[in-house]
């Protein structure tokens, strides 16, 4: 069991690394390490965007981004990637790579699942910062940037690293539109070994695991820098309490 | 020039006249006729529920009103009128909050200058420089790169004021600021607070410590169910109150 699985990583090491490259596509695992950065920095900034427009006093802007937030979060992830596959090309004549296609419905839905987290830590956070801000003469802007999201994003590490991990799950899904990622490639040693599925998703789920544990890790560390940075951090003025970490992980 | 100077020298600072704000039929408060002078303090009281937060969250326009108007120095705050004009005129309304509302991811001595640099444009060692001097004169000079979490209730509210004061307003709004504190640090906040008043600070602070309003305040403004019942310097208004809800409140507070 275990010399096979060292067998399929010492015959397909560099197939599950990086694809047919250089001879087709970049895949493998780079790919899948290039789409999950892509879409976390992407749907990062675009999710504290539609945070703020949902929470806009103009309906104009506030209406159309919370029908999207809930259209987006009300449907399966799979039937979004089908429906920009099939139905974009059909639109617009271009011809999308799927590429591109899996990287801008993952930062649509992550953007939006991830903008109801940043929202809720803005609410959470109370009025009285916000009162405090206005009253000392910020724009609306201004405070949001200096004062209420710093400590609602902080507040919400937890619960952002989990969406982090799911994007960087979810990028799997490309399979379906033949995005060459890991498990694209996994399948595809899967389809010339034939008889060792096993052994060959085995080795998919180990690195998935290790790329999202090192991603909490990483988070965790940050998050007790800052922290200790804010040692002392309770009380009246701080409304919010800290999740305790430990709840990153049980998302895993 | 100087004599347009004397002239607003007599001016009032802070004049509201016939304010009205309701929640839907729940009418908060009616007809608030009331002035304040340049370097008057003015303590409001009444029982609780009363108005006083909402009247003097109405002064910087933490709270919208339903009509009537409030001016600061001729200039009608409720007035449509942009944010950024907005902003302005409450940089120059100083607010201390009853939960003090520091900002928890800053230093105190961040706290303090912020505003003046991302305000005002202070340039952020001068607004540094002045942050100390301020934390200085309310006793915190050895709190500057503490955390707000790392304080007491009093330095907290301490360093609200010095906050407040970092944006140079010609007037300070407290409100209740220290019904959060335990009963030992209410005193080193009504000293900063008593400093400020002999300085010449214009002041209206909502609070129940009648020994502050009583020695402090030049006016005492008493309100029940949204108005103004009366007006009064505190040694009349304690001696000899007109209103007979006011004789009530008082007589309550000696029990």
């Amino acid at each position: 069991m275990i010399h096979d699985i060292i067998a399929i990583i010492q015959d397909y090491w560099l197939l599950l690394l990086i694809g047919q490259y250089p001879n087709g596509p970049l895949g493998g695992l780079a790919n899948t390490l290039i789409l999950s950065a892509l879409s976390i920095a992407l749907a990062f900034p675009v999710s504290i965007m539609l945070a703020l427009a949902r929470l806009s006093k103009w309906r104009l802007l506030r209406w159309p981004v919370t029908a999207l937030v809930y259209i987006t979060r009300g449907v399966p992830l799979l039937m979004l990637i089908l429906w920009s596959y099939f139905l974009v090309p059909l639109w617009t004549g271009a011809d999308v790579p799927s590429f591109v296609t899996m990287l801008t419905t993952l930062v649509v839905y992550q953007g939006a699942f991830l903008s109801e987290v940043v929202r809720a830590g803005i609410v959470a956070l109370g009025s009285g910062q916000m009162d405090a801000a206005r009253a000392l003469g910020h724009s609306s802007l201004g405070a949001m940037r200096f004062i209420i999201l710093p400590q609602a994003l902080y507040n919400m590490i937890p619960s952002i690293i989990s969406t982090f991990v799911s994007t960087i799950k979810d990028t799997t899904l490309g399979y379906v539109i033949n995005v060459p990622d890991l498990t694209f490639a996994a399948s595809q040693v899967n389809n010339q070994l034939l008889t060792q599925p096993f052994q060959v998703f085995f080795i998919l789920a180990v690195v998935y695991y290790a790329i999202c544990w090192s991603l909490t890790h990483v988070a965790n560390i940050v998050e007790r820098r800052i922290t200790r940075r804010r040692a002392g951090l309770s009380g009246g003025a701080a409304p919010v309490e800290l999740v305790p970490a430990k709840i990153i992980s049980e998302q895993l | 020039m100087s004599t347009s100077a004397a002239e607003i020298q007599q001016v009032q600072t802070i004049r509201l006249s016939d304010v009205c704000k309701s929640y839907g039929d729940y009418a908060v408060l009616k007809n608030i006729e009331a002035e304040v002078a340049r370097g008057e303090v003015v303590v409001i009281c009444g029982p609780s529920g009363s108005g006083k937060s909402t009247l003097i969250r109405t002064i910087n326009r933490l709270e919208e009103i339903n009509s009537g108007s409030i001016t600061l120095d001729g200039q009608n705050i409720h007035a449509a009128m942009r944010t950024r004009e907005l902003n302005l005129l409450r940089s120059r309304i100083g607010f201390v909050f009853q939960n003090f509302n520091l900002f928890p991811h800053l230093s105190v001595v961040e706290n303090v200058s912020m505003s003046p640099i991302r305000v005002k444009g202070v340039a952020a060692d001068v607004a540094h420089d002045k942050a100390l001097k301020l934390l200085d004169r309310v006793g915190l000079a050895d709190k500057a790169r503490a955390y707000p979490g790392q304080l007491s209730g009093g330095q907290q509210q301490r360093v609200a004021i010095a906050r407040a004061l970092a944006m140079e307003p010609p007037v300070m709004l407290f409100d209740e600021p220290t019904s959060a504190l335990d009963p030992e640090m209410v005193g080193e906040v009504l000293a900063v607070m008593k400093s400020l008043a002999s300085e010449g600070m214009t002041m209206i602070c909502v609070t129940h410590e009648m020994g502050f309003a009583r020695d402090v305040a030049d006016r005492i403004w008493f309100i029940d169910a949204g108005q103004i019942l009366e007006t009064a310097p505190p040694e009349e208004f304690f001696k000899t109150p007109r209103h007979p809800r006011a004789q009530r409140f008082l007589a309550d507070l000696r029990h």
